[in-house]
């Protein structure tokens, strides 16, 4: 076994019982499906948050740099966009530039974080002689810190009597039944998926205008005006998670993708968007066979 | 049970006195109650068990992270004070076993320092008059609904008990010049790492060994809570529960499952 | 509602088929390299139950800037707040078209709408799953409908006879009527109906009904389902009032099917007892 894990993880391993998170529902499905429970398995990783280049390069005068006329280059590789100002205006109050820019080094470091944590659950799974995990919930928030992200997955492991063990175990996020369904349909689960990408908005004069914080310098529009550069940095925000997630996929399909977005402001004109996708990886193991249309019923309750 | 329960207050007793005459009441549905009928049981009635704790204080080192043994005893023997007078007052009507148990804690703001701690179930009994206690000989508990517990019986297991591992640890606060050493990047701290991931280990071996006491073949439902109490954001509880179960001798009951699309919402 | 149908293993030997499904290392032929869903498995089943099949995750959005001086006092309806809602809107449904037209799919349905009124811009942001018949040939870009009826309702009202064309939205935004202070003073004891309100609230209410049937006329639908209507005070001005109303336009395709339920009685509590319950 890895060295990665604390000594409490050994000891819990080798116990006798087997612990489950999964509920008597989901239970009775896995013995259906003939995958038996060997244990509940966890991975979990502690990582330093909120610094970056933007602090470092621009922090606190992030003015200063787009007030000289130059466009920052502040992201290497990834999605960068430049908007200038269309009026021909020097002052130190004026944004001649804004920027989307991708925040890489954010994204490298949440993926780093959640790939820790899970390969941990995977060395927990591989030390109980798993097949698989089943029913994985992850959870990354902050829980004593803040400045600290915290990725914590947890599933239960299950083995399948009569069958090879795969070099790493496959993993789900679905139990009993809806597993069940999975592999009524044709599929098997590969692996869960989860990606981030993270798009920081530098506002133009315009948008900044426009999103309603910038000093009104020109006559009100007489129309409502649709503001590219957050358009753009969202769309581009929400694709990037897309195609991340589908370079991962190898040939499979990505089912019961949850799309979550947040966005922060953390001052005028200064957006942060973060989006992270979840998913299954799956594979079709036979021919699509679908099942008959279900038959509607009216429940009498 | 003849033995009676020696710290129950009287009007509890008077409660418990009245179910026994034939009346039963319970927090069930109605769709749980035919279903725990139908598993050949019968509710015999509402049990509860409470308990107030004073917890007491322990020094906790600013940079340090360690378990804080005497907030994780206390936190342990609170609940479990509330389960033994549970499994008593169940003891009293002679039952096989709770279900559907609830654990809850509740602050007053009278009691600084000093918590509730509550367990509350539906005492239940074998129609055929086999005793199902458990390996201790106590009434079992679990915190199943009325659905659970029947599928549960029809797979070939029966309850033992709730379970649970509790561990109250202490995360360090990072000193200035960790800070300021890691200052620019966005890197693992391994000794956060390391303390979370342990005290999370460690409240699901305690789980787990009180499993092994009653002899079960495993934890189904497991959980891990997180709680910070009233102790600030670093000292944390970490909580696993779960139900643990024996296989029995009566085969496996529950007809393979027919695979259902649900048209629900 | 809930319906059974039968296992399509001929055998019923599921924990056969795990450990074949499981022993299979390369996807098997009607796999959709890359495909990305964001449907449940009894979404996916119930859409192959009627030959249809996810396509990919799409997305649109659309942020209207307004002037902020458009909410303060006025009367009547606040022209330019509506046109910038139902600007949005058209955008941001633009968008998921020609994202669901550029995988060949025929259509976008589970459409959650994500919206917020703030005062100085209007968002849309409009997330849902591009869906086409198993294996069929592109369609003409204007064929493709937009919906935001679920998975599970598009199956159903399919297997009912019927499809979906278009999203169909009305929006109306009125400043509130004021009351003169001698009317105010006067009625302060008195149990009257508001009427000026009563006639303004109604008006735009109407309005924003009217706008949404309109776009099903224009779609050349049959009519609406499932619509959501909201409205109130907007947060940031209280005495400005929104109202808007979207939902699915439908046709009828065939007049011969009917869905026929059965009636059971279930023995589940109001829960799902097969979701995963999140650990944490």
């Amino acid at each position: 076994m890895s060295d990665d894990l604390p000594e409490a993880a050994h000891g819990r391993l080798q116990g006798g019982a087997f612990t489950s998170g999964l509920s008597v529902a989901d239970l009775a499905a896995c013995h259906a499906m003939g995958l038996e429970p060997v244990g509940l398995v966890q991975g979990f990783c502690a990582m330093q948050w909120g610094y970056g280049p933007a602090r470092t390069g621009f922090g606190g005068g992030l003015g200063m740099g787009f007030a000289s006329g130059l466009a920052p280059s502040v992201a290497r590789g990834g999605y960068v966009e430049n908007y200038q100002c269309p009026h021909a205006m020097v002052s130190a109050e004026h944004r001649q530039w804004g920027q989307n820019y991708e925040q890489t080094w954010v994204e490298q470091s949440w993926h780093d974080g959640y790939d820790a944590a899970s390969r941990r659950m995977l060395e927990e799974a591989t030390a109980l002689g798993a097949h698989g995990v089943v029913g994985v919930v992850d959870t990354v928030a902050s829980l004593v810190e803040s400045g600290v992200v915290e990725f914590h997955l947890l599933g239960t492991a299950v083995v399948v009597s009569g069958l090879e063990r795969p070099a790493t175990p496959w993993t789900s996020s679905l139990a009993g039944q809806r597993l069940a369904k999975l592999f009524e349909a044709g599929y098997a689960p590969v692996s869960t998926i989860a990606v981030v990408s993270s798009v920081r908005v530098w506002a133009s004069c315009m948008t900044e205008y426009f999103m309603g914080s910038g000093a009104g310098l020109w006559s009100s529009p007489s129309d409502s005006v649709e503001i590219d550069q957050l358009v753009s940095a969202r769309t581009r925000a929400r694709q990037l998670v897309r195609e991340r997630a589908r370079s991962q996929l190898r040939g499979d399909e990505l089912h019961g993708v949850d799309l979550r977005v947040s966005e922060r402001e953390p001052g005028p004109g200064d957006i942060d968007i973060e989006v992270q996708l979840r998913g299954n990886r799956v594979r079709r193991a036979r021919p699509a066979d679908p099942l008959t249309f279900p038959r509607p019923t009216v429940a009498l309750s | 049970m003849s033995d009676a329960p020696k710290d129950l207050p009287e009007a509890s007793e008077r409660r418990l006195e009245e179910i026994e005459h034939g009346l039963f009441t319970s927090d069930l549905s109605v769709n749980e109650f035919l279903l725990v009928k139908e598993a050949g049981y019968h509710p015999l009635g509402l049990v509860m068990g409470s308990s107030i704790y004073h917890t007491g204080l322990q020094t906790r080192k600013w940079g340090e992270s360690q378990e804080l043994t005497k907030l994780t005893e206390a936190m342990y023997n609170a609940r479990e004070l509330a389960m033994t007078r549970m499994e008593e007052e169940a003891s009293e009507l002679g039952a096989d076993g709770v279900v559907g148990v609830r654990l809850d804690v509740n602050y007053y703001e009278w009691g600084k320092d000093a918590a509730e701690f509550i367990a509350v179930g539906t005492a239940v009994k074998a129609e055929d008059g086999v005793s199902r206690r458990n390996a201790l000989g106590k009434p079992f508990t679990s915190d199943l609904s009325g659905q659970d517990f029947w599928t549960l019986l029809r797979t070939g297991y029966l309850p033992q008990g709730l379970v649970m591992g509790t561990c109250v640890y202490h995360i360090a606060h990072r000193g200035l010049g960790q800070t300021l050493a890691t200052t620019g990047q966005n890197v693992e701290l391994p000794n956060f790492t390391q303390a979370l991931y342990e005290a999370r280990e460690l409240a699901m071996t305690r789980m787990q060994d009180e499993a092994s006491q009653l002899g079960a073949a495993g934890v189904v439902g497991a959980r891990l809570e997180e709680k910070t109490h009233q102790w600030g954001s670093h000292t944390i509880e970490f909580l696993a529960l779960g139900t643990a179960v024996t296989r029995t001798a009566d085969e496996i009951t529950l007809t393979p499952p027919v695979t259902i699309i649900s048209l629900d919402h | 509602m809930t319906g059974a149908a039968p296992s399509p293993n001929a055998s019923g030997d599921l924990p056969a088929a795990v450990r074949q499904a499981l022993a299979v290392a390369e996807p098997v032929g009607g796999a959709r390299a890359g495909l990305t869903s964001d449907l449940t498995i009894d979404e996916t089943l119930i859409l192959h139950s009627v030959a249809w099949a996810p396509r990919d995750l799409v997305v649109g959005l659309s942020v209207q800037s307004v002037p902020s001086s458009i909410w303060s006092w006025g009367s009547g309806e606040i022209e330019l707040a509506s046109r910038a809602h139902a600007r949005a809107f058209a955008h941001a449904v633009a968008r998921l078209h020609a994202e669901a037209v550029a995988v060949g799919a025929h259509g976008v349905v589970g459409v959650h709408v994500e919206r917020r009124i703030l005062a100085s811009h209007i968002e849309v942001e409009l997330v849902g799953t591009a869906v086409a018949p198993a294996d069929a040939p592109r369609i003409p870009d204007g064929q493709v409908f937009v919906s935001d009826l679920s998975a599970r309702d598009f199956a159903l009202l399919l297997a009912g006879g019927w499809r979906p064309v278009a999203l169909a939205v009305g929006a109306s935004f009125t400043y509130a009527p004021r009351r003169a202070v001698g009317a105010a003073l006067r009625q302060q004891t008195q149990n009257v109906e508001l009427t000026n309100y009563t006639a303004a609230l109604y008006d735009a209410r109407s309005t924003a009904m009217e706008r949404m049937q309109r776009a099903a006329l224009d779609a050349h639908g049959a009519g609406i389902v499932d619509v959501t209507v909201t409205e109130g005070p907007l947060r940031f001005a209280a005495h400005a009032i929104g109202f808007t109303a979207w939902g699915t336009v439908v046709v009828p395709a065939s007049s011969s099917q009917t869905i026929d339920p059965l009636t059971v009685v279930s023995l589940d509590d109001a829960v799902n007892a097969f979701d995963v319950a999140p650990l944490a």
